[in-house]
């Protein structure tokens, strides 16, 4: 038993010169894995950029204001401010009746669907 | 070729990984001080060839550079991921070429100053990784990250797919293995503890 521990005790006394023996990377090593690293990250980093799409400035003001869903919302605000000046409802007409007299034309032009812009022109 | 000094040293491996993914050269340059020293040891230390141990630290680099896109922080630690690519690639290098017996060992790398403690810790070394050499792949592996690399067995189970009864099964007998073929060679080269 006593040799047995003799045995594992300068077994240890072998790891702890393995430890404190460690081989170093030589700068030559340490270069090539560099190398490998900035080749392989350069690779990524293109194939990234290529699968992200780009487009025609039309495209990208299309993807910067939100997409289809964003458009949605647009074009239903600009399509009822349409029709509003096209077709101006009752209760529109009577308040600028009582405004300005019935003799008044009013046009309401909406140029986008957060302003609200009107302009009325007294009929001559 | 010098290399930067690790100035991320308060950033986690995978975090570093993260980085180097999206493009960093610095994380690049952290990750390839910090780890490749402790690549080539293990690897050193499977395949007792200097040689192959830097071609085996080299491609266990280049196969965390590729992975780093789809590394999932939080799973597994980078080294123990490393551990394991390394010991795979021992392990396809021993399986080709089976390697030098002990009469064969390795010289030492290096010539040291002549103090006599530097030569016998050398020899030391040199002894075990001899020894280390003569052991199944698989003790080796156990021995190694336990004793020389100084995991605890959990990890290595974790690195060598087991339980950790088996991870302690195997570096007992790897121990006791070691033991036996250096006092052999103790009682052969005359030297004394």
């Amino acid at each position: 038993m006593t040799q047995g521990n003799d045995d594992m005790s300068a077994l240890d006394s072998h790891f702890a010169a393995a430890r404190n023996t460690a081989p170093t990377p030589s700068s030559d090593l340490l270069a090539r894995v560099l190398s490998d690293a900035e080749a392989v990250q350069a690779g990524q980093v293109q194939t990234r950029m290529a699968s992200t799409p780009r487009g025609t400035p039309l495209a990208q003001l299309f993807r910067a204001l939100g997409g289809w869903p964003a458009m949605g919302g647009l074009t239903t605000a600009a399509v009822a401010g349409l029709w509003i000046g096209i077709s101006p409802p009752a209760a529109l007409q009577e308040m600028t009746d009582g405004y300005l007299g019935p003799d008044t034309t009013v046009y309401l032009i909406d140029t986008s669907a957060d302003v609200a812009l009107g302009l009325i022109e007294e009929a001559s | 070729m010098d290399m930067a000094l690790d100035q991320m040293s308060d950033i986690s491996d995978d975090a570093l990984l993260v980085l180097f993914a999206n493009g960093d050269r610095g994380a690049a340059h952290s990750l390839t001080s910090r780890l490749t020293p402790r690549v080539l040891a293990h690897a050193y230390r499977m395949t007792g060839n200097r040689a192959e141990a830097e071609d085996v630290a080299q491609e266990a680099m280049l196969r965390l550079w590729k992975i780093a896109p789809d590394w999932r922080q939080g799973e597994a630690k980078v080294t123990t991921w490393l551990y394991r690519v390394v010991a795979n690639l021992c392990t396809d290098r021993l399986r080709r070429a089976r390697l030098a017996p002990l009469e064969a060992a390795p010289e030492p790398e290096d010539e040291r100053p002549s103090v006599v403690e530097a030569m016998q810790q050398q020899a030391r070394a040199d002894a075990l990784q001899a020894a280390l050499g003569e052991l199944p792949d698989r003790q080796r592996q156990a021995v190694v990250l336990r004793h020389i690399e100084g995991l605890a067995n959990p990890e290595i189970a974790e690195i060598m797919q087991l339980s950790v009864e088996a991870v302690e099964s195997l570096t007992a007998r790897g121990k006791r293995t070691l033991a036996t073929a250096l006092k052999h060679r103790q009682d052969e080269l005359g030297y004394t503890e």
